[in-house]
């Protein structure tokens, strides 16, 4: 038996904040001042930042390396035990430092944002349910309190993508988000049910010491894992289901940056980081989540060079860095996976958040080639914009280059090609980044009679606290390459057991770093001779385009492609259904039935008079007779 | 005798009503009635087991007025003590006509239903089972919508067909018992009748429970009946009969001919589970909101049966919980459906939009009866789901997918209602609608919280029927070795 760790117990304190901060705003959503709400919500997650910081070095200092927290016993019978329980080791409090931490800073940064709305009660009661199912998710000691965090947050995301709910748009939107991600969840509960008939327990630390028991490739295992995966890819928004998240960017900006890039799209990642042990016994799954994960990055990278949406630009970003998670996932390199989740929260939260702060200034314009110039006007948006784009192309010493560059080595490790196509993903990246930045802030104003301005400070400080990270965040794991120690992966050692893998020579990571900065270089001074030396904008959508083009910015036509394959089907589906078989086969058959019988029902029809007493009174009668004859006979 | 007086309560009641003229008197008298037999049949929970009730009644036929009731009767018994007050409260500060009828009525059809739950033998079990019919059938012709003269004689002939068979049934039996014949349904259950037998008389019996249920193709009767039914009256039906039939063939086929349900124990899960997928795929393209919720309503009842048929532990544990859990959510959906109509007028979609803006409240209570709907997890109905599916899964990996898939198409359907009342701008004409008035509150948020209280704490449940689900889940186990193979 495990030494119960002194105050380990506060960690209920973490998901209850929020809890609690989603009753009172949600409660007293009228009696709230302007701003109040937006106050009190802040301060839970804060709080619950601090007990995570606590629940850090209590962990540290007890020398152990996890612990449950146990609340109550949720379902308990007949073999099947799922109590409501959290375990906290060091896979957990990183997610939930992420979640809080960023959390906190998107939620003031949205006080400012969602000052003028006249909603903003309600935004912040479901941003902070939103950040208790997270807690939830990344807490919870057994599959299926994970699994209650994974739908609670669907949940959310739908409700924030439409919150605007008077634009039918936006609603179609989240509910296609909440559709798509239940088709995962079908998977991921089948997976969890399949867990339980094979380990009889559905907590973590049972099933994976149980694991050993098995043989890497059974087929149960395998089974397992593709079907969490299913999940996976629904809620991480991967090939093929990917089209919801970039529809989810009709939420308010603090939604996309918080939801839909640094937290719960990771959250399929996180779950197969979690499940590493039983991943790592089922190689034929990890070659699919290698492939889906590559395909998934290039594919939406390549899509994202044609959009002229700030927010889409951003979104398919998203899509495309979780594809780089999902293959660092598939390489067996776990931690390598999360590492990413953890510095793109940083970049791809501050991204967004610049993003809001331009969308605020140019008074809720998204398109790209209508703004321009915006460097003079918003300096401290622009600098931290810059800092958030050369992290995420990957430039040293910026975060993204850390943390990308171990993925791309180990896939180097892999194989070449895996390499070529990684870094040949990466480099589109930095072109779209590029262009974005270049649109945005360079160049002359093209939207006549905008005033942009820059944003207040209760907006513009988290941008600043967020810059800080994505400049400095990659230093929390410097390779031996650079003398580091590589703290982050040695953390994340106890709670994820990545695939052994051969270290690369330093002399031939040092060739493919020099390489792909060399490239790097080239494909920034590309974007710069292109949007801002020739100041080329992007062409109009009605305007002919290559064929290549045209394929690209209709996003390879895969929406399309989908409404013709499942959503025109089902609708069919749905009136055959209904007009054809219910109303022409079923229903008239059973007629056919009751006319027979009604002939015969209208001899005793001929007793019915239409008096409604005499109906009551024979019935009343009829049971008074009955029960007399009870106690008589 | 307590037994007696939760069977007579409401049928006095009832009784005293006939003539009592003043509307606000009736729908008091019938509420207090419904709470205090609510308060009665909860003790049975916590004074559990207690001694049935028999008097000697009809020797010559070997037939004893007998009450009695097992952790599976407890369960019906509570939804149904716990539903009617709910279903008294939905008519409080209406206008309804001939109020003193009605509710005497609604009493009767609880005393019936009762009566069904506790009956322990066959013939008992029929008359209430029958007597469920008549009062029903005079609310729904009395007070029902559009149509409801053809509609109430289709259901009332097609339940009626369902019951002749039962009959015919119950007397087959009987006559197999030996010595002074009986209809205990402890002689039924201990007779042996052959296996052939079995097979055909499996259908005979099961044919009225399967339209009560409805399972799937039996259940045509259902979406025009519930369109039309008074909100009163629909509740009953979707709430409480439905489950009627799930207890019948409990009841009935396990105990009584396990053979007869062995062999057909995969024709009848895949016709619900071809129910399942039908009633979804139909529900979503419904433009009547009430006639949406029927179809959705037949979807998820033909994953209980799927379960019931299944029988395995964690199926049956998800039935019964679902029971529960499904009669809330129903009534609750119900109740909304007529908050809407009140409101707007319609009960058509396309005619609806932007409610919420209207009456904020009521979008966020419906939302909550919705997500319940569709099992999201720590509502009621996720745990009856989670634990249904992982019954089919034990038989079957197939069976668990398709099952499963009410997961997607609810989530599909009951979203796409949600948005079309809801959500979007509000439509002109409805300037003066207003928010929920106090009488809502009291009926939703106690019909919510205990969604969501199950489905936190849903321990106390399965504790209740931990016993009888182990007896029930051993019944096919001994004849599994004499079964013929199944012709398909």
């Amino acid at each position: 038996m495990v030494e119960q760790i002194p105050n380990i117990n506060l960690a209920w304190l973490v998901p209850a904040f929020p809890l609690l901060g989603f009753l009172v705003t949600g409660l007293a959503n009228k009696r709230l001042k302007h701003n109040q709400a937006g106050i009190i919500a802040s301060a839970m997650v804060l709080l619950s930042f601090l007990v995570s910081l606590v629940l850090f070095f209590v962990l540290r200092a007890s020398g152990q390396n996890e612990a449950t927290v146990t609340l109550f016993n949720w379902i308990s019978i007949g073999g099947m035990n799922i109590p409501f329980a959290f375990l906290i080791d060091h896979l957990s409090l990183t997610m939930m430092l992420i979640i809080t931490g960023v959390g906190a800073l998107i939620h003031i940064y949205s006080i400012g944002y969602m000052h003028d709305d006249g909603r903003v009660n309600s935004f912040f009661a479901q941003m902070n349910l939103f950040t208790f199912s997270m807690l939830l998710l990344v807490m919870g000691a057994n599959y299926l309190v994970l699994f209650i965090g994974w739908e609670g947050v669907g949940l959310c995301s739908y409700l924030l993508i439409g919150f605007w709910f008077k634009n039918p748009a936006y609603n179609y939107a989240a509910r296609k988000a909440f559709v798509m991600n239940r088709i995962g969840d079908l998977g991921f509960i089948l997976g969890i049910i399949v867990l339980f008939f094979t380990f009889k327990t559905v907590t973590f630390s049972e099933i994976f010491s149980q694991a050993a028991g098995f043989q890497a490739g059974a087929p149960v295992i395998t089974l397992i894992t593709l079907l969490l995966l299913v999940g996976a890819v629904g809620k991480s928004a991967q090939i093929p289901l990917f089209t919801w998240l970039p529809d989810a960017m009709a939420g308010p900006t603090p939604v996309s940056a918080l939801i839909h890039a640094a937290t719960m799209v990771t959250a399929g990642i996180y779950m197969i980081a979690r499940s590493s042990i039983l991943y790592n016994l089922a190689p034929f799954t990890l070659n699919i989540i290698i492939v889906i994960g590559l395909a998934t990055a290039i594919i939406a990278a390549l899509i994202g060079l044609k959009q002229n949406d700030i927010k889409k630009v951003l979104a398919y970003s998203t899509v495309s860095q979780l594809g780089y998670m999902f293959l660092a996932l598939g390489l067996g390199a776990y931690s390598a996976g999360v590492f990413h989740v953890t510095t793109h929260a940083f970049f791809k939260a501050l991204l967004f958040l610049g993003a809001g702060s331009v969308i605020h200034a140019m008074g809720g314009e998204q398109d790209i080639r209508k703004m321009g110039g915006l460097r003079k006007k918003m300096p401290l948006t622009y600098f931290t914009f810059l800092a958030a784009t050369l992290a995420i192309s990957g430039i040293p010493p910026f975060s993204g280059f850390f943390s990308k560059d171990l993925i791309l080595s180990k896939a180097f490790e892999h194989s070449i090609i895996l390499y070529i196509l990684a870094l040949g993903g990466a480099l589109i990246t930095c072109f779209y980044m590029f262009r974005l930045l270049y649109l945005v802030f360079f160049g002359e104003q093209r939207l006549a009679g905008a005033h942009p301005h820059e944003s207040p400070k209760v907006m513009t400080i988290p941008l600043i606290i967020l810059s800080v990270l994505s400049v400095f965040g990659g230093f929390l794991n410097i390779p031996s390459l650079f003398n580091g120690d590589s703290k982050f992966i040695t953390f994340l050692q106890t709670a994820v057991v990545s695939k052994a893998s051969e270290e690369l020579s330093h002399s031939t990571e040092i060739g493919l770093i020099l390489g792909s900065l060399l490239l790097l270089g080239l494909v920034i001074f590309f974007a710069y001779r292109t949007f801002v030396s020739k100041s080329i904008i992007p062409a109009k959508d009605e305007e002919p385009m290559p064929f290549f083009s045209k394929l690209i910015s209709n996003k390879f036509y895969i929406d399309e492609m989908y409404t013709a394959v499942f959503e025109k089907p089902f609708g069919f589906l749905s009136d055959f259904f209904y007009n054809k078989v219910e109303n022409t086969v079923l229903d008239p058959a059973v007629d056919e039935i009751g006319v027979t019988t009604a002939r015969v029902g209208a001899l005793l029809r001929k007793l019915q008079q239409g008096n409604m007493s005499f109906y009551l009174f024979a019935m009343v009668a009829g049971i008074l007779l009955f029960i007399i004859f009870i106690l008589i006979v | 005798m307590i037994l007696l007086v939760i069977l007579l309560i409401p049928f006095i009641t009832g009784l005293l009503l006939l003539p009592v003229r003043n509307a606000a008197t009736v729908k008091q008298l019938a509420l207090a009635s419904s709470l205090v037999n609510f308060l009665a049949t909860l003790s049975l929970v916590f004074t559990f087991p207690v001694s049935g009730y028999s008097v000697s009644w009809i020797n010559s036929l070997g037939v004893n007025f007998a009450l009695g009731y097992d952790g599976i009767s407890l369960i019906m018994l509570l939804l149904t003590s716990l539903l009617f007050p709910f279903i008294f409260m939905a008519g409080l500060k209406r206008e309804q006509e001939n109020t003193n009828y009605l509710y005497a009525l609604i009493l009767f059809t609880q005393s019936a239903l009762i009566g069904v739950f506790l009956a322990q033998n066959a013939f008992l079990f029929y008359i209430f089972w029958e007597l469920t019919l008549i009062p029903l059938y005079f609310i729904l012709l009395l007070w029902g919508g559009d149509g409801r003269r053809n509609v109430t004689f289709k259901f009332f002939i097609y339940t009626l067909t369902g019951s002749l068979f039962l009959l015919f049934g119950i007397i087959y039996l009987y006559s197999l018992t030996p010595g002074v014949h009986t209809t205990d349904f402890s002689a039924f259950s201990q007779l042996n009748i052959p296996v052939n037998t079995q097979v055909w008389l499996f259908w005979v019996l099961f044919i009225a429970f399967a339209i009560k249920m409805p399972v799937f193709p039996f259940h045509t009767w259902q979406p025009s009946t519930y369109t039309m039914a008074p909100t009163q009256g629909v509740m009953i039906l979707a709430g409480v009969m439905t489950k009627m039939g799930i207890y019948g063939a409990l009841r009935f086929l396990f105990p009584i001919i396990p053979a007869g349900v062995l062999y057909w124990q995969n024709t009848v899960i895949i016709l619900s589970l071809i129910g399942v997928v039908y009633a979804s795929v139909i529900a979503f393209r419904q433009t009547n909101l009430k006639t949406l919720i029927a179809f959705s309503s037949m979807a998820h009842i033909s994953l209980m049966v799927a379960a019931m048929f299944v029988l395995n532990y964690y199926a049956l544990q998800g039935l019964l919980f679902q029971v529960l859990s499904h009669g809330v959510t129903i009534i609750a959906l119900f109740y909304i459906v007529m908050l809407i109509e009140e409101k707007t007028g319609t009960l058509e979609l396309p005619q609806m939009g932007g409610i919420k803006l209207l009456a904020p409240n009521m979008a966020i209570l419906f939302l909550l009866v919705v997500l319940g709907s569709i099992a999201l997890p720590l509502t009621a109905g996720f745990v009856g789901e989670f634990l249904i599916i992982t019954g089919l899964f034990q038989q079957s990996i197939w069976f668990a997918a398709i099952g499963g898939i009410t997961m997607v198409l609810g989530a599909i359907y009951m979203l796409y209602a949600y948005q079309r009342v809801m959500l979007g701008d509000k439509k002109v004409g409805f300037g003066n609608i207003t928010d929920l008035k106090p009488v809502d509150y009291i009926v939703l948020i106690p019909l919510i919280t205990i969604i969501l209280v199950l489905g936190i704490y849903p321990q106390p449940v399965f504790n209740l029927v931990e016993a009888s689900v182990n007896t029930m889940q051993n019944l096919l186990v001994p004849v599994a070795d004499v079964l013929p193979a199944l012709p398909l």
